[in-house]
């Protein structure tokens, strides 16, 4: 069942007006159901048989309103949603909040596949419902269907609504060519605990005493068997001159743009350093989650 | 989807299976139940997605609705019951994703069933009854089951099997008492056609239904007539036994002129239906013999001829009678289930100079051939006789028939009277009803506790006959007409508004049943003993904890201090305990009920207290 006006606005509550309800088809073969008991009740004279035709048609009655009563009055909001890359699914956090207990609800954004059915006690639920965005930028994920079919599955309830907070979309991660420009600000010192751990048998530099959390491969073992105490290694990077990076020429801006947020994303998790040029912006080369967060924002705002 | 559908959904599947057993496979429809429950089996087998699984659980639902109609009595409507509840939990577990477990899933299908009920009900009782659209199905295919068929035999059967199976019970609802001991006959089937050595009944085998539009149904009992309620086991026959005296009170039963009692209602196994106890119209007792009650075959039994030949002469049917009851009393006739065959040469000469040896059979052929002979139009009757009185706890008591029970007897016509039971077994020596009648009518109940059991069941049994299978259409009418009086047309509309009463009542009772689980109990507990301190003036301060609240209620009521020391222990004891459990919240429900308790008697007495002084 997917039709009716959408709502729109920040915060929706469901109530009689924007909730629709109709039987599902089981529904309907279940009625079907109902009255071929109801004639073999009849013919055969079966008290029994008639009371479970007529037990199956209060049943029917009962749930058109349990089915209702669990999306009545349920206000729906919207999280603050962490950015993410186009054409991957990305979860976006919708607010719930019950008045009651709802069950069997399925929460559907765009054209995705609707998740299982969840059950929620009454009171405040944040849900991430995934959606796959297929530009970058600031975008909004389209059309939320929220529906139910619990208990039994007669009727199906559901609403339709926009959700108004956008959410910042990388451009998508794509492996290809991009341009390396020679870095216009000296090298820099990486953090320790990073460079240590990507490449930390490049130089010896000094020692220090050992502590617990040592990894045992840095523990000086000669001083060790020499008795003169446990000291820890330590060692630090060769300095190394970090590039910045600007989109292939040659390329269309998307595609570029797409290899240098692949570029970006890799670097990162080896733990490079890197800046990046666009649109005869800089950001300065650098390293973290807050420098490539501050890089993959300015790919998804690039004009 | 949860994990318990699958397994609810083949439970459900194995209930439908044991209420499958017990049909009858040459009843149509039980063939269509049959073929509908291995239709469900095979679709629960291969089904995978949620909506194939659905259809499973409706397909559930009418093969029990099925079921139903073929066995309507208590026990496999028990099974049925079952059957449906674990069906909806099924559907249930469909659709409530994958959290509740087997538990959960059932106490929640009872209550939504417990709540569609009431609608249900208000239906059923209410609305209108149609009619069967078709005969179809009437009195086909029941196998002889029962000890009495339409063909009575006695020579041919040298030997009696005395069967304890059940064959019928007939129940006194309304305060009736059952006729004594010695008055118990219970009349099936009238055998008038004899050819010599077989006795046979000139009425159809099953009633032929009634062409046109059916009866109309009779009226009901009028209040101080009293009821007769017959559950009787499936037989092979129209047939139905009833004591003789009383009027149908279904259009489905149609008294015969020969007085049997044809039943059209169709295809149930087991029949149900009641009479009234007494009725001055028996006109069967009153309809004149025809030309068959005299028939005869001449010169099979020369003796037994050459004596009635002198009885002919006496005046009377009735004087010809006495003359009979007289030579029989004078014999040494003994009862006995072992006679040995008769000869297939004058069986009767036999039996009646020879042997005289023989069951009710040999009795009841041999005096209304007699009868006959002497010219007295006369005919055998069976059915049942005698049966134990049962009075279950609590409930109606009923007189249990076995087919052990089975009887024949004889009629004769006497001109100015009518039809005249003649019992000639009764003469015999060794009468087993003589017998146990002198032995007293409880002889039978010394049983053991299964029979016990089993007499406290068919008690049920009948209650649940009378109440559940009795509620027919003139039932349904009879309870509007109490309901409306003259203003039946407003029914549709009192219709209407029960069902919204009462789906206002059920989502209501739901909305409670869901509330009343709600949060922890411990805190409840707590929370409710903290109310009974507050009505006292006594409430925790902002900030203060548990056992510092509970130290200055000590120093108000020091008469407390034992329970109380004892719940704030066992509740902080429970609230930080790694898994909660029942027996904790348990033991923290009564160790708080002891404390409200104690601080109630402790006010109490010091009221009195004050009040010695002032």
């Amino acid at each position: 069942m997917d039709f009716g006006r959408p709502q729109q606005g920040e915060r929706v509550r469901l109530r009689m007006r924007n909730l629709y309800i109709l039987p599902t088809r089981f529904g309907w073969l279940w009625l079907s159901g109902t009255v071929l008991l109801q004639v073999i009740g009849v013919q055969m004279q079966s008290n029994g048989t008639l009371l479970l035709s007529f037990l199956m048609l209060s049943l029917f009655l009962l749930t058109l309103h349990l089915t209702h009563f669990n999306l009545q009055g349920v206000e729906l909001g919207c999280g603050t949603p962490a950015p993410g890359f186009a054409g991957a699914p990305v979860p976006y956090p919708i607010r719930l909040r019950c008045p009651g207990r709802s069950e069997g609800v399925r929460l559907r954004l765009g054209g995705e596949a609707s998740g299982p059915p969840l059950s929620l006690a009454a009171g405040e639920h944040e849900l991430a419902v995934a959606w796959t965005p297929l530009a970058r930028g600031w975008q909004r994920p389209g059309l939320l269907r929220i529906q139910t079919t619990a208990p039994l599955g007669l009727f199906c309830c559901w609403s339709r609504w926009h959700p108004e907070t956008a959410q910042l979309i990388y451009p998508a991660r794509r492996a290809g060519p991009v341009r390396l420009l020679a870095a216009g600000s000296a090298p820099l010192v990486g953090e320790p605990a990073l460079a240590s751990r990507q490449d930390g048998s490049d130089d010896w530099r000094d020692l220090a005493p050992h502590r617990p959390q040592d990894s045992p491969s840095r523990l000086a073992w000669k001083l060790l068997a020499q008795g003169r105490g446990e000291y820890a290694k330590r060692f630090l990077d060769r300095p190394e001159a970090a590039p910045l990076l600007a989109p292939e020429p040659g390329l269309p801006l998307e595609t570029a743009l797409e290899h240098l947020s692949e570029r970006i994303w890799s670097w990162h998790g080896r733990g490079l350093s890197y800046g990046l040029e666009l649109n005869g912006q800089t950001v300065a080369p650098g390293r973290g989650v807050l420098h490539r967060d501050r890089c993959l924002t300015a790919l998804a705002c690039c004009r | 989807m949860s994990g318990a559908a699958a397994p609810l959904q083949w439970l459900t599947m194995g209930l439908l299976a044991v209420g499958l057993l017990g049909l009858s496979p040459a009843l149509s429809l039980s063939l269509l139940a049959f073929g509908l429950a291995v239709l469900t089996a095979l679709k629960l087998r291969e089904a995978r997605s949620l909506e194939e699984r659905r259809v499973v659980a409706l397909l559930q639902l009418v093969c029990a609705g099925l079921l139903a109609a073929l066995r309507p009595e208590l026990a496999p409507s028990l099974l049925q019951g079952l059957a449906i509840l674990m069906a909806l939990a099924g559907l249930l577990a469909l659709e409530l994703g994958a959290g509740p477990d087997w538990k959960a899933l059932l106490r929640r299908s009872l209550q939504v069933l417990l709540a569609a009920m009431p609608i249900a009900l208000v239906l059923f009782l209410l609305l209108p009854r149609l009619m069967p659209f078709t005969n179809f199905g009437a009195g086909q295919g029941m196998g002889a089951m029962t000890g009495l068929s339409d063909s009575m035999e006695p020579g041919s059967i040298a030997r009696l099997a005395v069967s304890r199976q059940a064959a019928a019970r007939v129940a006194f609802p309304l305060g009736g008492e059952p006729p004594p001991l010695e008055q118990r006959y219970w009349r099936v089937m009238v055998h008038e056609r004899f050819d010599g050595r077989s006795w046979r009944s000139a009425a159809p085998s099953f009633a032929r239904p009634a062409a046109g539009q059916p009866a109309p149904p009779p009226p009901p009992a009028a209040p101080g007539e009293g009821i007769q309620l017959w559950l009787i086991e499936p037989s092979g026959l129209a047939a139905v036994p009833w004591s003789g005296s009383g009027r149908p009170l279904s259009a489905d039963l149609n008294l015969q002129r020969s007085g049997e009692l044809l039943n059209r209602a169709p295809g149930s196994q087991r029949r149900v239906y009641a009479l009234t106890e007494k009725s001055d119209q028996s006109g069967w007792r009153t309809a004149p013999p025809g030309p068959i009650d005299l028939l005869l075959p001449l010169g099979e039994n020369p003796r037994l001829e050459a004596l009635a030949a002198g009885w002919r002469r006496l005046g009377s049917n009735r004087e010809r009678l006495d003359a009979a009851t007289g030579w029989f009393r004078g014999q040494p006739f003994r009862y006995t289930l072992e006679p040995g065959a008769l000869p297939r040469q004058a069986p009767l000469d036999h039996f009646l100079f020879e042997s005289r040896l023989g069951f009710c059979g040999h009795y009841a052929s041999a005096f209304t051939t007699l009868m006959r002979a002497a010219g007295v139009p006369a005919r055998v009757v069976s059915g049942y006789r005698g049966g134990q009185w049962v009075q279950p706890v609590g409930g109606t008591g009923y007189v249990d028939l076995r087919q052990a029970d089975a009887h024949a007897w004889s009629e004769v016509w006497l001109d100015g009277e009518g039809w005249r039971r003649v019992d000639p077994t009764a003469w015999a020596a060794g009468d087993p009803l003589a017998r146990s009648g002198a032995a007293g009518a409880g002889s039978r109940a010394g049983g053991g506790p299964l029979d016990w059991i089993q007499q406290q069941w068919w008690g049920l049994d009948i209650a649940w006959a009378r109440w559940w299978l009795g509620y027919d259409g003139e039932q349904q009418q009879a309870l509007v007409a109490r309901l409306l009086g003259d203003r039946s047309h407003l029914l549709g509309v009192v219709v209407l508004l029960a069902v919204a009463v009462s789906l206002a009542a059920g989502l209501g009772g739901l909305g409670w049943l869901g509330r009343r689980r709600r949060g922890d109990p411990l805190r409840l507990e707590l929370e409710r003993t903290l109310r009974a301190f507050a009505r006292q003036g006594m409430a925790p301060a902002a900030g203060e904890t548990l056992p510092v609240f509970a130290q200055r209620l000590q120093q108000r009521w020091p008469a407390l201090s034992g329970p109380l020391e004892a719940f704030v222990a066992h509740y902080q004891q429970q609230r930080f305990a790694g898994v909660p459990g029942p027996i904790g919240r348990r033991q923290a429900r009564r160790l708080g009920r002891a404390l409200r308790r104690s601080l109630r008697a402790g006010n109490r007495s010091q009221n009195a207290v004050q009040r010695e002084h002032p």
